[in-house]
């Protein structure tokens, strides 16, 4: 997969994408699919699905420390590692380095990151919903921020179009506040977890449903003709499917991309530079620095796609400085690496169940139960704060975990610990934040990383809408769990930061209007139509469901748009 | 030494170590440490091991099937504290350890000694200091190691490498919890 080209005519291609996570992996497929020969720059090094999923199938005692986080992957992955399990040598490897990769916290933020063929694609949650339109049209109801330039119909189709190829399972619910999309077969909720929808409805008409994630229910011909096959429940999926049967770019748009024959892909390469024309008006390249030799190289193509995740998207265009971009490529409106968002996440509740002590469960399910938006929403006004929160959760039987805390030890303590505890549940909310210009990422003035790139400052807090959210985030959770009737209700709040959320975006925001926005309707920079930025930093708002799909959406359609554009010598 | 004995003994050491480090503690730190790769320092003397080793043991005796020492636990517990824990979790680990020793624990009697580990037990609760004590650090890596060793966990559990399938199903009488 690896290319060493030397000569400059071999270095040109219709398209260049940056980097091969999510949304750079779409692109790529988009594209090729559409008949354009395309570079696939990534900065880390090659994970080849399947092959290099080291720890895939081994076994608990195969891992000396049996899935802990040791000390020393705690200080090589000291951002990483802040996230529960990222720590674990189950997937601590597959994780950057962060002492090799430093980033400067003038205020803390988790940023976790995986530098390597499929980025983040290969860990992530797999939770996947639409947007609604009341996401697209808060910010100017509200005056918040501004105005996205499209609407849910403009993403309409592409998101059925992003979910038949994807594979995604769930329950069709007719909700206005959580549009249905294509789904597989749903996963069951547990028995408690049925109680609990009912008495939600019963008692608050709050909708409750199984989550909407991409793990293959039912593989469909589009899935299985990548060799993608039906999920085993094992849910180890962070450590790479050995069936393709969760979404990643590696199990589904890499191999669509590659099956086109028109997909070439760098790897230990990082973009460091967009390259730009000043006679032709337009972007001609990129260059990139190779992370082991330390050599420089120059790609070019007719269109670009940055897809190298919104914090390093934003850094890569503040890093691209020309005559004409004096402050940075397309950045006029002086808003990259600003309006950075993220959904706060880690505060809930947990409760115990009693009774249910017959139910069981075969098998593990990747998946949890989504409690919509509910605040702000309908006739629920909250005067503290704007936006909503989404809640996700599940019941479990304990395992032999619940020991630890338990009294007792001896015969009879071991052999308890042997059959299923009781059930206990735990739900937790992902909220929106606002868009801020004064949460921001920009590059430091002097400090350079080792090859000799500005280092990254991230600079950004929750501020009082988010602290207000929060407190009804735990509030609301204390009082669903005990109106379903469950014990030891117990509200958590983990200290935590922005980042943790790993739903990084906005810092190259869509809008009608370039003094205050990066790129107009169809993702292209304002000031540099052949450049298009389709990851997270292209978004306007944040909405309070996990982002993957819509990148997708938005990248598949700025893509149609790009393809169309060059073939009638637009572009 | 009489269980009364024993008991009142290890009260008052319980008190004395976990209130705050003793000296005897520190020193005893001191002796029994050197560097890992972490670049912190933990590691047990002979006598501490078999303290270990004998409280493990309690926790998860040999019965049916393996305890415990069969399966490599006291070595493992040596081994993730030098590894995943920090120094205020070695020090209250060495503080419990010295207290056993204090009591001579390794001299007494199952019963005795099944009785100074429900006292610790007690005692454990009235901490209230962030450091994990000794006997939450033992009895959590106790679990974790037997649970998930090899021979642990097949014999405890109905191990199933690859389900295939997700279903709700109903408990029959005594079945064992799935392991995955
Ligand atoms: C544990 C975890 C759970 C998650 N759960 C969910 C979930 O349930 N639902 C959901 O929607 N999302 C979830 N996410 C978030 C999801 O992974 C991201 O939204 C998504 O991967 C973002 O796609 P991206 O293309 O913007 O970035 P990434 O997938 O991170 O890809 C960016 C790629 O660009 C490369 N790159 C960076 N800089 C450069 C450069 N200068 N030059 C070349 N290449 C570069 C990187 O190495 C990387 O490969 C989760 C993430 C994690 C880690
Ligand atoms: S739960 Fe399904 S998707 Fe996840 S690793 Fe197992 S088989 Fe793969």
């Amino acid at each position: 997969m690896n290319l060493n080209i030397k000569a400059n005519k071999n270095n040109t291609f219709d398209a260049i994408v940056v980097g091969s996570g999510m949304s750079g992996g779409f692109a790529a497929k988009e594209l090729t699919e559409r008949g354009l020969k395309v570079l696939m720059i990534e900065r880390g090094h090659e994970i080849k699905h399947i092959e290099d999923y080291d720890t895939a199938m081994k076994e608990p005692w195969d891992f000396e420390h049996r899935g802990k986080t040791t000390n020393l992957s705690a200080e090589e992955r000291w951002a990483n590692s802040r996230f529960w399990g990222l720590g674990s040598e189950e997937v601590v490897n597959h994780l950057t380095n962060d002492k090799e990769n430093p980033y400067i916290e003038k205020r803390a933020f988790d940023w976790i990151r995986a530098y390597h063929t499929g980025g983040k694609s290969m860990h992530w949650g797999r939770q996947s919903y639409r947007w609604g339109k009341h996401d697209f049209e808060a910010n100017a109801k509200e005056g918040i921020g501004i105005d996205w330039p499209i609407r849910y119909e403009d993403l309409e189709p592409w998101y059925t179009h992003v979910e038949k190829f994807v594979g995604i399972s769930g329950q069709k619910e007719g909700l206005e506040v959580l549009p249905d999309g294509h789904f597989l077969p749903a996963m069951p909720l547990f028995a408690p977890e049925a109680h609990f929808k009912n008495k939600m409805m019963e008692r608050f008409n709050r909708p409750v449903t199984v989550g909407r994630v991409a793990n293959l229910t039912q593989p469909q011909d589009i899935h299985t003709s990548l060799g993608r096959a039906s999920c085993q429940y094992r849910s180890k999926c962070q450590r790479g499917c050995p069936y393709g049967a969760y979404y990643s770019s590696l199990s589904g748009s890499i191999p669509a991309a590659m099956r086109t024959n028109r997909l070439s892909v760098l790897h230990d390469s990082i973009v460091a530079e967009i390259i730009y024309d000043e006679q032709k008006k337009r972007a001609s390249g990129v260059r990139i620095i190779n992370q082991n030799t330390m050599l420089t190289e120059e790609y070019f193509a007719k269109i670009i796609f940055l897809n190298a995740g919104s914090i390093n998207t934003a850094a890569l265009m503040l890093n691209s400085k020309s005559n004409r971009f004096q402050n940075g490529f397309g950045n006029e409106s002086d808003q990259i690496g600003r309006n950075l968002m993220d959904h706060q996440l880690g505060s809930g509740a947990t409760a115990s169940i009693e009774g249910f002590e017959d139910d069981y469960v075969y098998g593990q399910r990747p998946n949890a139960m989504y409690i919509p938006r509910f605040r702000n929403w309908g006739n629920d006004k909250q005067t503290a704060y704007l936006r909503g929160f989404g809640y996700q959760g599940g019941a479990s039987r304990e395992g032999w975990e619940s020991g630890i805390n338990a009294d007792g030890f001896g015969a009879n303590f071991k052999q308890s610990l042997t059959k299923p505890g009781p059930w206990s549940i735990r739900i937790g909310g992902f909220g929106e934040i606002l868009p801020n210009p004064n949460n921001r990422i920009y590059l430091d003035s002097e400090k350079k990383d080792k090859w000799g790139i500005p280092m990254i400052v991230t600079d950004a807090a929750f501020v009082e809408n988010d602290w207000a959210m929060r407190k009804d985030i735990i509030a609301s959770a204390v009082e669903m769990l005990e109106t379903a009737g469950f014990k030891n209700v117990t509200p958590y709040d983990r200290p935590t930061h922005m980042g943790l959320g790993i739903h990084d975006m906005g810092t190259a925001r869509m809008g009608r209007d370039p003094k205050t926005s990066v790129l107009n309707s169809f993702n292209q920079v304002h000031d540099c139509k052949n450049v298009f930025v389709t990851d997270g930093a292209a978004m306007t708002s944040a909405s309070c469901v996990n982002p993957s799909i819509t990148y997708m959406a938005l990248t598949a359609r700025a893509a149609d748009f790009a393809v169309k554009a060059l073939k009638k010598k637009d572009l | 030494m009489k269980r009364r004995e024993v008991i009142k003994n290890v009260a008052l050491m319980l008190g004395g170590a976990f209130s705050a480090p003793t000296l005897k503690a520190m020193d005893n730190w001191e002796n029994a440490t050197k560097p890992n790769r972490n670049g912190i320092a933990f590691s047990l003397t002979e006598t501490q091991q078999r303290i270990v080793a004998e409280i493990a043991e309690l926790i998860i005796p040999k019965t049916n099937t393996p305890g415990a020492k069969d399966v490599g636990v006291p070595a493992f517990i040596e081994m993730m504290l030098k590894d995943c824990y920090k120094t205020p979790e070695h020090q209250s680990f060495i503080e419990g350890l010295d207290s056993m020793e204090k009591v001579k624990f390794l001299e007494l009697n199952t019963d005795e000694k099944r009785g100074v580990l429900k006292l610790l037990e007690q005692e454990t609760k009235k901490i209230t200091s962030k450091t994990t004590p000794f006997w939450r650090l033992i009895k959590e890596l106790t679990l974790l190691g037997y649970f998930t060793s090899e021979e642990g966990l097949k014999a405890s559990f109905d191990y199933v490498q690859i389900p295939g399938k997700l279903e709700l199903i109903k408990l029959k009488p005594n079945q064992k919890a799935y392991a995955y």
